[in-house]
């Protein structure tokens, strides 16, 4: 802020003189440097000069010379407009969810369940850590092995993503998928069959899986891989070399399956070979005096009848086992009876927790007596220790909101906003909670579903997990109005979720009232979990889209070219 | 500054707010194109400014609780956008510029106004903005915020993390590296004749 000397006079320098245009100088300095630019010329074009650039710059800044990208003009907008039919469909889609779900399967099930007298709190882990659910399941590691590698070409495109362009990336991520897709295969081939009644003829083989829908399916051929069958009637006579997965409502076996049966229907009969395990979730599954299993047995539903031969164990949720062949591991049953006929022999532990003891003929062979435990409604809450579980839960859930909040803060925030709207994340909560079980149920009868189903299966629980939190937050809220920062959202996170805690551990001892707002809660947080996740998903690219028209820029109140400071 | 011809859109944010996707709808709307020129114009590439556009009102979702409705709404947004932009720049560590010590080193000499005059009557709008894109990180930044944006000095100071008291300085540098570009002259960037 010096003044140069030149030509036997003092001149301003540029620093002062920009300073003076941007009205930066006190109003003493101002006044001089007015004065100066009066008399001084030299001054005075320099000043002129840097006005002259400053409105230059402004210019060229705020030219429109290219419009909007299309990307950028679609950016929100599709989701905007998308919005509007999407709820309908939303709302539709639960309703329709919710109707087909109960009446084909929680109805049934809960009748079956409520007869076995076991609320199956720990069905879950039962299942997942029977040996037998993951018997036969090597087949999939291939499909895992290729989900991996897209999931890494995704990952690498995200990466270079910076350094190539954006059309690159999206090249090399299809190049990448389209040469996973073309990678050989093996020499299996799948091959598809419907109409009335499906069939694979007794000289026929087929090299390769083979679908079979259709009114009623028969194998009385071979087939070199896996069946997959849907129909009324299913009759199995020839030979599988795979795994038979079926939907239907009987299933007979007569034939030879080396593989496993992974079924859901009403019947299934085992008069033939079986060279692994059975997973049924249906009314009864019986194996024939003539049939041999040479693995275990999974079943969720109504009676498993044992008169031939099975290898491995028996897990059992149901109504009743009747067992009058050959067992040859352990048995281990959750429902209402126990039937161990004059010409059983098990060889493993016989474990039975239901409403009476087992009824045993005299001449049943067992390796030992049958360990009985009477079912009983437990009414813990009267004791001490479910209160200290309780709280240890709730501290637990809390620091697993509190890691959650401070890894995605961006995300968790929208997901409490989202929760805010009330409507529309219970609606889509009430489609998410009872349509992913769903669809992953249906996943379950192709081969690339079955990933699929335990990836989004597993997805659900973590959301069932997160849910009592986001209402936690949304309480929270409430009460101590929004925060600003992570903490604070943290801090009324877990205020609210004591809250619902503390509220709604009663509420559970109520039958009905408990049930609906567990559940509520439930739909609301999941919704939200969806409704943030689906925004998240709302920038797509949209190419060769017109893009919008021009908006004119907003000129900024520049200012250079103003009235001077006096 | 607020922005001529778009007024301040108080009921819009509120809704938004909310979680209105209509009214969020309409910020973009109004707000998206001056935005995407700004990062343009402060980010080197176009698909910068596209991803930047983006990512900044995907921040805003999460910012808006925090704006406070008695200030203007465009001002914050470019505030925002600049603090973005100048994020993403320092990431990538192309901070090409002197540091804030060398700025004290600036000689303040008195270029030749004549010189100067005439180099800004011959050149054309595109050509600035060809010399812009020639500019380090802070230099372009600086005279984006100031000349486009139209944010105070205590704001640019505060975006780039520099002394208000430089940010005169930095702005003159700017000044100077774009003559540099525009002229090819680096005589005309040290302030000397031009």
């Amino acid at each position: 802020m010096s003044e140069v000397p030149k030509d036997n006079m003092k001149h301003l320098d540029e620093m002062t003189l920009l300073l003076y245009i941007e009205r930066q100088l006190d109003r003493a300095r101002g006044l001089e440097v007015s004065a100066h630019t009066q008399e001084c010329d030299e001054c005075s074009t320099l000043l002129r000069a840097l006005e002259r650039e400053s409105r230059l710059l402004t210019r060229a800044m705020l030219e429109e010379d290219e419009p909007l990208p299309s990307r950028l003009a679609q950016f929100q907008e599709r989701a905007r407009k998308s919005m509007q039919w999407i709820w309908g469909l939303v709302f539709g889609l639960a309703a329709t969810g919710v109707y087909a779900l109960y009446t084909e399967y929680i109805q049934p099930w809960q009748q079956q369940l409520e007869a076995a007298g076991f609320g199956g709190s720990n069905l879950l882990g039962l299942l997942i850590f029977q040996g037998a659910m993951w018997k036969g399941w090597q087949s999939m590691i291939t499909l895992l092995e290729v989900l991996a590698m897209v999931t890494l070409a995704g990952l690498g495109a995200m990466f270079f993503r910076r350094r190539i362009r954006r059309g690159s990336a999206l090249a090399l991520v299809f190049a990448g998928f389209c040469t996973v897709l073309a990678l050989p295969t093996g020499a299996s081939a799948t091959e598809k069959r419907g109409g009335q009644n499906p069939t694979v003829g007794k000289e026929e083989t087929i090299k390769g899986d083979v679908y079979l829908a259709g009114d009623r399916v028969r194998v009385e051929g071979t087939v070199d891989g896996d069946v997959f069958a849907a129909g009324k009637d299913i009759d199995i006579d020839g030979h599988v070399t795979g795994d038979v997965i079926s939907a239907g409502r009987y299933l007979r076996i007569r034939g030879t399956v080396d593989g496993n049966v992974r079924s859901c229907g009403n019947t299934a009969v085992i008069s033939g070979n079986l060279g692994k395990n059975i997973m049924w979730f249906g009314d009864a599954v019986t194996v024939d005096a003539t049939g041999k299993v040479g693995g275990g047995v999974t079943m969720f539903g109504g009676t498993l009848a044992i008169d031939g031969h099975l290898n491995r164990d028996i897990l059992f949720y149901g109504e009743e086992v009747n067992v009058n062949g050959a067992v040859g591991g352990s048995i281990r049953e959750k429902g209402n009876m126990m039937i161990i006929g004059s010409n059983a022999q098990v060889d493993g532990p016989v474990k039975f927790e239901g409403n009476k003891p087992a009824d045993v003929a005299p001449g049943a062979k067992l390796a030992s007596p049958v360990e009985f435990k009477q079912m009983e409604k437990k009414r813990e809450y009267r004791q001490s220790h479910y209160y200290i579980w309780r709280v240890i839960w709730t501290a637990a859930f809390v620091l697993f909101g509190m890691v959650l909040f401070l890894l995605v803060p961006g995300f968790a925030r929208e997901t409490v906003n989202a929760a805010e709207l009330y409507g529309a994340p219970i609606g889509l909560g009430i489609l998410v909670f009872f349509g992913v079980p769903l669809a992953a149920i249906i996943a379950c009868f192709t081969v690339v579903g079955i990933p699929l189903a335990v990836f989004v299966a597993g997805f659900w629980i973590l959301m069932l997990c997160c849910a009592e939190i986001v209402v936690g937050a949304v309480i929270g809220n409430l009460i101590l109005g929004r925060a600003t920062d992570t903490w604070g959202m943290i801090g009324r996170m877990a205020l609210g979720f004591v809250i619902v805690r503390i509220v709604y551990t009663p509420l559970a001892h109520v039958h009905v009232v408990g049930l609906l707002a567990g559940l509520g809660i439930w739909m609301w947080g999941m919704g939200a979990i969806s409704l943030a996740l689906y925004r998240r998903l709302q920038p797509v690219i949209a190419p060769n889209v017109p893009s919008a028209p021009y908006t004119p820029p907003m000129p900024p109140n520049t200012t250079v070219g103003g009235p001077l400071p006096a | 500054m607020s922005a001529p011809g778009i007024t301040e859109p108080t009921e819009a944010i509120t809704r938004a707010r909310a979680g209105d996707v209509e009214a969020w709808g309409e910020l973009y709307r109004d707000y998206a194109p001056a935005i995407f020129r700004f990062c343009r114009r402060a980010l080197p590439t176009r698909e910068d400014a596209e991803d930047a556009t983006m990512e900044i009102f995907m921040k805003l979702k999460d910012k808006l609780v925090q704006y406070d409705s008695t200030r203007s709404f465009s001002a914050w947004l470019y505030k925002v956008s600049a603090n973005h932009c100048w994020d993403m720049l320092r990431r990538r560590k192309i901070r090409q510029d002197k540091e804030t010590d060398d700025l004290d080193n600036l000689p303040l000499e008195h270029p030749d106004p004549s010189q100067l005059d005439m180099l800004i009557e011959q050149r054309t709008s595109e050509e600035v903005r060809k010399a812009l894109d020639k500019l380090g990180g802070r230099a372009r930044m600086a005279l984006v915020m100031r000349y486009y944006s139209d944010m105070s000095y205590d704001e640019i100071a505060d975006a780039l993390g520099v002394r208000r008291a430089f940010v005169g300085v930095v702005l003159l540098r700017a000044r100077h590296e774009l003559r540099q570009a525009l002229e090819g002259n680096a005589a005309l960037a040290a302030g000397g004749a031009l």
